[in-house]
């Protein structure tokens, strides 16, 4: 089936209003990163006890919404699923945004960033997960380049080849991030689950955007959107978040029973701020609520809710994003096995970690930056599908009915599916 | 040309010549292994032994040499300052008594070190005589080598170093992690470090430094007839920092 | 479209010269920044001369000039990351070139170009 990609106009008021705003965003983003240069980190919340803070958890977070475009090439490059093609070319575009906002994160929180542009690439350690991931990261930009040329060329064989490579790269790309931490020596860190658990979070929340972009947009924009598409993905979602919790499961289960690490899990799960985040945030909001309305037949089967639940989907993840770092930082490590410091000169014991303004207004810079090159492309490049139906009895009925609300009459447009039949 | 072929042509062009470039400096650049794997067993191998029975409580007079000979930061602010060398009062129980002890707290200088291994950059790595370095001028800050390091032997520099009271050492700018260097300046020189001097000429000479490969030398003699121990030695990262009496 | 077509094209050539200038940007704007510094050029001496006893430096005045920083960049591996260390190293350079302001910074600053060394090193 043909389907034609468009270009937006962009001169509605709703859409200069929302590319001002991004523009303000990168730019209070690009004035604290400077500040952050000239003055030094200190200013940020991080210390000497917990070096790693908010811009980590966003990088993070921003590399596992990327994996949205792993989920619709994944159904339409692999599995052949050609309903989802409409939304390839969304998916890899913000996919590639994605990856690069969370190499702007990594990037706007280093400590000498006149550096990184020489020194990681003539200095390279393979053993380090540092050097592998922004390997993966760029190769996946790349990828994703060359999947919109073969997308925006329409050149099917290329299309399909490109996509499951990506598709691959993709696992490698999350896998790859989650090993950062997983392979660590933390005591909350180190578990070779964590990378399977970061492919499952990705996906949840990557297919979470997508659903709320594709709704979005579509209905901003009036076109015609089979509900059947998103409820699909929605199901998906749900079988996502299934996963992803019982991955939660396992781990804090783990931690909880091992008498080594048993401490350790007790401050994770009942032990501060991060708890609150992790059972109010992430288990409630982000896993709980949206699986009831996913599995619960009545509101599973309806758009609204749907996107309501990935609303959560996303906002939740991010705190399952915090809640891998952080804790596992400022939980101490256990240098004099057997005894208790109670005296030092630097914080030892619980270590205390608040998030300053200047990783705020970081964090919605990159934030700002993403979603101005979004709305940019959406204008520039043919991004968005006329229509995404499933070409049967009922997508086409449904279609009909969309253009007879649009004052177009069935005579006019027939549609050649419909005719073939 | 319309401007579709014109994005094309310029995008590629400097594409072309930027991986070119790339690929040349990648190629010429130099690729050494991080860990110092695979280096001579007959070499010096420094190791250092604090002997805890003999260190006072309340002397700081290693800790105050340091922080004179090496420009590390104080800035007044627990969350800020640098500690190469920190001392900790620590609590175990004796039976059911509590017995403290006032413990020395360094970098290790593993012989696998975890942060050497973790480096993107190969500016943390293993000297040829076991020494664990850090070369500030090739670190980017990304603390990844702080979360690897068990012993939380390294600290970051998060603000400009003020102070700067010796001149014929450098000082670090903000942004770049450091811990101890076993003075290697100075024992390159063939000079004992600096905490191991303030030690033994005001302290109670608690601190040792020597060749461990070396059988005669003071430290192997000790280790030898002591029972030594050494930090976490179940994590298999060799720490060469030996405590007697712990 | 052919490549023929390209080559011929103005625009093509305009394309190329873009890229080719954001290429080069950085170059041209410490050649602009040393023209605009030209009077500093015009002061003679440029570099005073503060230690006249010592006429001779470890290497060639010509060669210093041009690869001071190839042989700073050297002396600095072979310390830091070997341990080798000689009677040449940075420290050593203000026993002759005793200032900062008369030497380095005269054509560092003409050229727009800042070394990363002072940060941390100490020079008067």
């Amino acid at each position: 089936m043909d389907i034609t990609f468009e270009k937006i106009k962009g001169d509605s008021v709703a859409y200069k209003t929302a590319m001002i705003i991004f523009a303000l965003f990168a730019i209070a983003g690009a004035v604290s990163t400077w500040i952050v240069i000239q003055k030094g980190l200190w200013i940020t919340g991080m210390n000497n006890r917990v070096p790693w803070g908010l811009q980590i958890v966003m990088a993070v977070y921003y590399i596992g919404l990327s994996a949205g475009s792993l989920v619709i090439s994944g159904l339409y490059g692999v599995f052949g699923k050609q309903e989802y093609k409409p939304f390839a070319r969304i998916a890899v575009w913000i996919a590639m945004l994605f990856l690069i906002a969370g190499l702007l994160s990594i990037l706007t929180d280093q400590g000498r960033m006149d550096r990184v542009f020489v020194q990681p690439f003539v200095h390279f350690n393979l053993q380090s997960m540092f050097s592998i991931n922004p390997i993966l990261y760029s190769g996946h930009i790349l990828i994703c380049i060359i999947y919109l040329w073969a997308l925006f060329t329409e050149r099917k064989k290329l299309t399909t080849v490109i996509a499951t490579l990506a598709f691959g790269w993709a696992f490698c790309v999350h896998s790859g991030t989650g090993a950062i931490f997983g392979f660590g020596a933390r005591m909350l860190y180190e578990s070779p689950l964590l990378p399977a658990s970061f492919v499952a979070a990705a996906m949840a929340s990557g297919t979470a955007l997508m659903i709320l972009l594709i709704v979005g947009l579509f209905k901003i924009t009036k076109r015609c959107l089979d509900d059947r598409l998103v409820l699909w993905l929605g199901q998906f979602l749900a079988v996502c978040i299934l996963v992803v919790v019982y991955f939660l499961f396992i781990e804090n289960a783990y931690r909880a029973y091992v008498v080594e690490l048993r401490q350790a899990a007790m401050y994770y799960l009942f032990g501060g701020l991060h708890s609150i985040f992790f059972w109010g945030g992430l288990i409630f909001l982000g896993l709980v609520v949206p699986m009831f309305i996913l599995f619960r037949k009545k509101t599973g089967q309806s758009i609204k809710w749907i996107v309501i639940a990935s609303g959560m989907v996303v906002f939740g993840i991010l705190f399952e994003r915090y809640v891998i770092v952080l804790p596992g930082l400022t939980y101490p490590q256990e240098i004099l096995p057997g005894m208790h410091i109670t005296q030092s000169m630097i914080q030892e014991g619980i270590a205390a970690y608040n998030i300053s303004l200047a990783e705020i207004l970081q964090a919605l810079g990159v934030f700002g930056v993403v979603g101005f090159l979004f709305l940019w492309g959406l204008r520039f490049f043919k991004l968005l599908p006329t229509e995404a139906i499933i070409y049967d009895q009922i997508g086409l009925i449904k279609r009909i009915e969309y253009l007879r609300q649009k004052g177009i009459h069935i005579e006019d447009k027939k549609p050649r599916a419909l005719a073939a039949r | 040309m319309d401007r579709r072929d014109f994005m094309k042509l310029a995008g590629g062009t400097i594409l072309v010549i930027s991986s070119g470039t790339y690929a040349f400096q990648f190629l010429t650049g130099s690729i050494r292994s991080a860990t110092g794997e695979g280096i001579d067993p007959n070499a010096v191998r420094w190791g250092m032994v604090i002997d805890l029975t003999k260190c006072q409580e309340g002397c700081t007079a290693c800790l105050d040499a340091c922080r004179q000979e090496n420009n590390v930061a104080l800035h007044g602010d627990p969350k800020l300052d640098v500690h190469w060398i920190r001392k900790v009062k620590a609590e175990s129980m004796i039976g059911n008594e509590v017995q403290e002890k006032s413990i020395l707290l360094l970098c290790n200088h593993c012989d696998k070190p975890p942060c050497a291994q973790v480096c993107p950059v190969q500016a943390t790595y293993r000297r040829h005589d076991g020494i664990v370095i850090v070369d500030h001028h090739r670190c980017i800050g990304c603390r990844y080598c702080m979360i690897a390091c068990p012993y939380n032997a390294r600290q970051f520099n998060l603000k400009d170093n003020e102070h700067w009271a010796n001149k014929e050492r450098p000082k670090r700018s903000h942004g770049v992690a450091e811990a101890c260097t076993l003075c290697a300046h100075r024992l390159d020189v063939g000079k004992p470090p600096a905490c191991v001097e303030a030690c033994q000429n005001v302290g109670a000479g608690a601190i040792m430094v020597g060749n461990l490969n070396d059988a005669n030398s003071e430290v192997s003699q000790i280790i030898s007839r002591y029972a030594t121990k050494r930090l976490r030695e179940e994590l298999g990262t060799e720490p060469k920092v030996h405590y007697v009496g712990l | 479209m052919s490549f023929k077509n390209v080559i011929q094209s103005r625009m093509s050539l305009i394309a190329v010269l873009i890229a080719v200038l954001i290429i080069v940007y950085p170059l041209g704007y410490s050649v602009a920044d040393y023209i605009s510094a030209g009077n500093a050029a015009g002061e003679k001496p440029f570099l005073e001369r503060t230690a006249p006893e010592i006429t001779q430096c470890v290497e060639d005045t010509i060669y210093m000039r041009y690869h001071h920083w190839e042989l700073l960049h050297a002396i600095r591996e072979d310390v830091v990351r070997y341990g080798k260390r000689s009677e040449v190293s940075l420290n050593n350079c203000r026993s002759c070139h005793t200032s900062r302001e008369k030497f380095c910074n005269k054509c560092h600053d003409a050229v727009s170009m800042k070394p990363d060394c002072f940060g941390c090193h100490y020079y008067p």
